[in-house]
């Protein structure tokens, strides 16, 4: 608050002070005294309709970029402020009352789209050529690996997950409880099974009383394990699990998205690789990758198939997560630290995968720990080495290897700045700062 | 008429003379650009590539596949530039170069959409005016259009300057993506640069010549300009359009974005039809909108009687004028929407249930908020008529009809949320409200407040009037029933839609919106008729409406400025991060789309930014009011207009 006072009087002293000159020469040169205390008091007003505008225009110099939800108030004070001129100066009474009105609907659509919730839509997939169709199969599986569980080997991270965003529903794991759909460890031979359940009307797409018969007009049902993988991704409400049906209808309509479509978009060269991979971690034999794309081509029309295909996704790229530019909360959310850690004051941040970062009020005692062997001597520099190098130094009962250690390269210079500078403020029990 | 005097014949043909030479340059430049630009649309190679394809260079000539039309046709461009993010592609100042652009980009538009759409009001009230019976009215009616054009005159200039500012702002700060796209379009981006002139020199003639061609035949000539005026600015328009719409959904280029040669592929793009159609659609009730303001705001400042009615009748009509444009646009952009996911589903999906979906609802309830000004507006308005009293005891029913269908209009169903939302709430629909804002309902909610805002109008035509047909019992009786039905109609189908598959259920909008258009087509001319000779109960007494109606007029010009803003940021953000949708991606640091807040607040300052300025035009044009001499205040009678000619 003080920072904004400061703001705004930075910005609104000379006006401030002419008023004030203004006052104390009406104050000298009327001699009338009706005249002389309205022209003061008047003075007045448009004093503290400056101030008012000065905080607003300084709230807005200071928020501008930031993920502040209250800048709509600049707009309710400058309402405030159009109406109360309106009241002592009748000459341009009219101006105002209008400039208010107009003000104050652009402050309630303001408050209203800062007050839904805030979505963002993500930097796009850094533009680098993969050659699905050349790759071998393990190093299709690998590309797969990447896409649902961002990274190679991160199958066996509990809370992986990556640009296909498989995980967040689906178990992968043997013996798995796998709630909110099914689990996928078996399906490559579970699949030619599900052919031929009833509910599947293998070959008359036309008896279903799904949502959606068919994943578009003429394309039929799948015939092998392969298609029925291909349909699923394709198509989720062609046929739905028992059980795993949207709430209440019965299990005729999926809630899981049509892949190949935002937001998570799949082109089909990845759709290859993720259920190559699906086979070889089985020991599986899988398809050839022109198998699997004819299987996706049955099911997904032409016009259907997402362009850039050939970009590697974000999660397996080279590219940096975060670029320095963004404001602090999108950049734990691009670095996905908000599936993991509960970070308060950061929207979406409550995972329990890691710890809680209240880093002011962790760290110093951390630090101290004799079991710490880092070369940490502040609350940011632990902090920063818990980013770059996460092995240093476990939290207990945490498990060690869950936090990948690619942050060092995939974070930018400037959003890791920020990063440790929003953590070193958040304190146990106290308000997390501003952001 | 008059007599057609040496004088007079000089005047037209020195007329036509001025027009002809506006109009030549576009109409030479013409076989220029079918020559160069090409390729008829059966997709063989324009004359001059023919010609080469006989010499022994023709085995270099690369042909290549139009990406939407899917035609062949030889590469006469350079592919689209693959940028990076550094200053030779994004040259930057210390702010963010997305929201200069998105600054100037959205102020030029707004001053475009005023000065095309009004020159149109100016050719609909002035050819009012000449064949109004009545001459007080006739003349009121060309001073009106008078001023509109005088405030449409500044505004054009700054309309100018702002296009000079975003030109300059596209070539500092995006110069590879303005140089692709004026590559592709550089065989009419002279007859853009010559319609703007002709358009210019008509608008100057039109408004200078306003006194000198006030009657007979000068007249029609007069009013006939304005039909050039306006076939220019609406050619003008379209050609803007189609930067836009190739933007979206190009066309006339292969995968790698080369020029195929042939330009009307180009700008004849998937989405450039619909865009047309909204955008004027659009710009006229926008136009409404401003005008009703202006109005309001001279309104407010009155200080006589006659004008306070004069600004009251000018408010009505812009009003009017809006709204008449306003009703037909949903159906305007359920056609775009339509497009869109003809064109790429995944486009329409990111729109309505995806990454943009939570600006649908924020545009859902700012239609709401229109149509209840409107509404408002038309209650209070009936408080100037004597006779209209009978009406008021029914408006707060009308209000828990409207607040209901504005209730469930919008009411969300699936919405796009952040993985920790998902797991929260436990799949892609709310637990309860998940249950509700199906298509078909919030069809319905939408379609109840339309059929109650024709009611609203219907009753207002009314308000000082009796039918006096010999059948206006059976009239009533049937206009009530048909009402009755309709309702019983549109919300039978609303709920009805859940009963049936999500695909069918879609269908469902064609009776509703068919039953909404019945109402305001066959139930406002029955109207008309059955008032023909009404008996009225009482004069409509101008400026006697309330304060509060002015209020609600500033809020509907305002609304629908944030509206708009809303709407073209929802257009141009469903672009992703590509410049030229799958053809030129954004590589600036800039390419991700933006929380709906931050979208949110930057509405809001252009809205305002156009308010403060336009209000400053205003300010201009009240000057020149106050200098008008006393003869011409004279001619301008501030006498209440006749109401007997209807409303």
């Amino acid at each position: 608050m003080a920072e904004l006072f400061a703001a705004a009087f930075g910005l609104g002293w000379p006006v401030l002070v002419l008023l004030v000159g203004l006052m104390i020469y009406f104050q000298v040169t009327i001699p009338d005294r009706a005249t002389r205390r309205r022209a003061v008091f008047k003075t007045f007003i448009g004093m503290l309709a400056a101030v008012m505008a000065f905080i607003a225009i300084a709230n807005y110099k200071l928020n501008f970029f930031g993920n502040s939800r209250l800048l709509p108030v600049s707009l309710a004070m400058v309402t405030a402020l159009s109406f109360m001129m309106a009241m002592y100066f009748y000459n341009v009474s009219a101006l105002f009352k209008i400039g208010g009105t107009m003000f104050f609907v652009a402050a309630a659509l303001s408050g209203y789209g800062n007050w839904l919730p805030q979505v963002e839509g993500g930097f796009p997939p850094p533009e680098v050529k993969l050659d699905f169709g050349g790759m071998t199969a393990q190093q299709l599986a690998d590309e797969g690996e990447k896409i649902i569980f961002g990274g190679i080997g991160q199958s066996k991270v509990q809370g992986a997950i990556g640009k296909g965003q498989c995980p967040l529903c689906h178990g992968f794991n043997e013996g798995f409880l796998s709630e909110r759909a099914p689990n996928l460890f078996g399906i490559p031979e579970r699949a030619k099974k599900q052919l031929e359940d009833p509910r599947y009307h293998k070959g008359k797409p036309g008896d279903r009383d799904t949502a959606q018969k068919e994943a578009f007009a003429g394309s039929g049902t799948a015939e092998g394990g392969q298609e029925y993988i291909a349909e699923s991704h394709a198509c989720p409400s062609c046929y739905v699990v028992s059980g795993f049906g949207v709430k209440g209808t019965n299990d005729k309509e999926s809630p899981m998205p049509t892949i190949h479509k935002p937001p998570i978009s799949l082109s089909l060269g990845e759709l290859a690789a993720v259920d190559t991979w699906l086979y070889v971690r089985e020991g599986k034999e899988p398809p050839s990758y022109e198998e699997i794309i004819k299987a996706y081509e049955k099911f997904i029309p032409e016009a259907d198939r997402p362009k850039q295909t050939e970009d590697q996704p974000a999660a397996g790229g080279g590219g940096l997560l975060a670029t320095g530019e963004e404001p602090v909360a999108q950049i734990f959310a691009k670095a996905q630290c908000v599936v993991c850690h509960t970070i308060p004051g950061i929207p979406g941040a409550m995972g329990t995968v890691g710890p809680k970062l209240v880093e002011k009020t962790n760290a110093p005692n951390r630090i101290k720990d004799p079991a710490y062997k880092g070369g940490a001597k502040t609350v940011r520099e632990y902090i920063t080495e818990s980013v770059i190098s996460p092995g240093t130094y476990v939290v207990k009962p945490f498990p060690d290897g869950v936090m990948p250690k690619v942050f060092g390269q995939k974070l930018s210079a400037g959003a890791l700045n920020k990063i440790v500078d929003y953590l070193s403020q958040v304190e146990e029990g106290k308000e997390p700062p501003k952001i | 008429m008059g007599g057609l005097t040496p004088n007079k014949m000089l005047s037209i043909l020195a007329l036509g003379a001025m027009v002809g030479l506006l109009l030549l340059p576009i109409v030479v430049s013409m076989p220029a650009l079918a020559g160069g630009g090409g390729t008829p649309a059966a997709g063989g190679p324009p004359p001059d590539v023919a010609k080469k394809a006989d010499t022994p260079e023709a085995a270099k000539v690369e042909k290549a596949r139009d990406v939407y039309y899917k035609t062949e046709g030889i590469v006469t461009g350079a592919p689209a530039p693959k940028t990076a993010d550094n200053p030779q592609f994004y040259p930057r100042y210390n702010f963010e170069s997305r929201v200069l652009l998105w600054i100037a980009n959205q102020q030029h538009l707004y001053y475009g959409s005023f000065v095309l759409a009004v020159p149109i009001f100016c050719m609909i009230i002035e050819f009012m005016g000449i064949v109004s019976k009545d001459k007080a009215m006739a003349k009121k009616y060309d001073q009106l259009a008078y001023d509109f054009i005088k405030i449409s005159l500044t505004a054009y200039s700054l309309t100018a300057i702002l296009g000079g500012i975003l030109i300059f702002t596209f070539l500092t700060l995006y110069p590879a993506f303005f140089g692709y796209l004026s590559s592709i379009f550089r065989p009419v981006m002279h007859i853009y640069a010559l319609l703007f002139v002709a358009e210019s020199g008509t608008i100057y003639i039109y408004y200078y010549g306003w006194d000198r061609m006030k009657e007979g035949l000068l007249k029609w000539i007069h009013v006939s300009m304005s039909v050039v005026l306006n076939v220019i600015g609406t050619t003008l328009m379209f050609l803007a359009n189609s930067w836009i719409g190739f933007m979206m959904s190009p066309a006339g280029v292969d995968e790698q974005g080369r020029f195929l040669g042939n330009i009307w592929h180009s700008i004849h793009t998937a989405l450039w039809n619909p865009l047309n159609v909204h955008r004027l659609l659009g710009n006229m009730a926008f136009g409404g909108g401003v005008v009703a303001a202006y109005a309001a705001y001279r309104f407010l400042a009155s200080k006589t009687d006659e004008e306070r009615a004069h600004y009251d009748w000018m408010g009505y009509i812009a009003m009017a004028i809006g709204v008449a444009f306003l009703i037909p646009l949903p159906f305007a952009g359920y056609w775009l929407m339509r497009e869109v996911y003809a064109y790429r589903q995944q486009m329409g999906i990111t729109l309505m249930g995806g990454l943009l979906a939570w600006l649908f609802i924020i545009q859902a309830t700012m239609i709401g908020i229109l149509f209840l000004s409107s509404n408002y507006y038309l209650w209070q308005a009936m408080g100037r008529m004597r006779g209209a009293e009978k009406y008021q005891r029914y408006i707060k029913y009308m209000v828990f009809v409207l607040v209901c269908g504005f209730l469930i209009f919008i009411t969300p169903h699936t919405i796009v949320m952040t993985p920790a939302e998902l797991k929260a709430m436990g799949g892609q629909q709310h637990p309860v409200l998940g249950n509700y804002g199906v298509m078909s309902a919030k069809n319905g909610g939408i379609n109840v407040i339309i059929t109650t805002t024709v009611l609203s109008f219907i009753w207002y035509q009314r308000g000082n009037k009796v039918p006096m047909v010999s059948w206006a019992k059976f009239g009533n009786i049937f206009m009530g029933c048909f009402f009755a039905l309709a309702y019983v109609n549109i919300i039978w189908l609303a709920i009805y839609g859940y009963y049936i598959p999500a695909n069918v259920r879609v269908g469902l909008s064609v009776p509703q919106v068919a039953t909404t258009l019945s109402c305001l087509f066959f139930m406002t001319a029955l109207n008309l008729v059955m008032l023909k000779g009404a008996k009225q109960s009482g004069a409509i007494e101008w400026g006697k409406i309330s304060v509060r109606s002015q209020y609600a007029l500033i809020m509907l010009a305002t609304a629908f400025t944030w509206m708009m803003g809303l709407m073209g940021y929802i257009r141009s953000s469903v672009r992703l991060f590509w410049h030229v949708n799958e053809i030129m991606r954004d590589n600036s640091p800039w390419a991700y789309t933006h929380t709906t807040g931050f979208a949110a607040n930057m509405i809001s300052f252009n809205v305002l930014f156009f308010w403060l300025t336009i209000l400053f035009v205003f300010f201009l044009a009240t000057l020149g009011v106050k200098k008008a001499p006393a003869e011409a205040k004279v001619s301008v009678p501030g006498r209440v207009p006749e109401p007997a000619t209807g409303h």
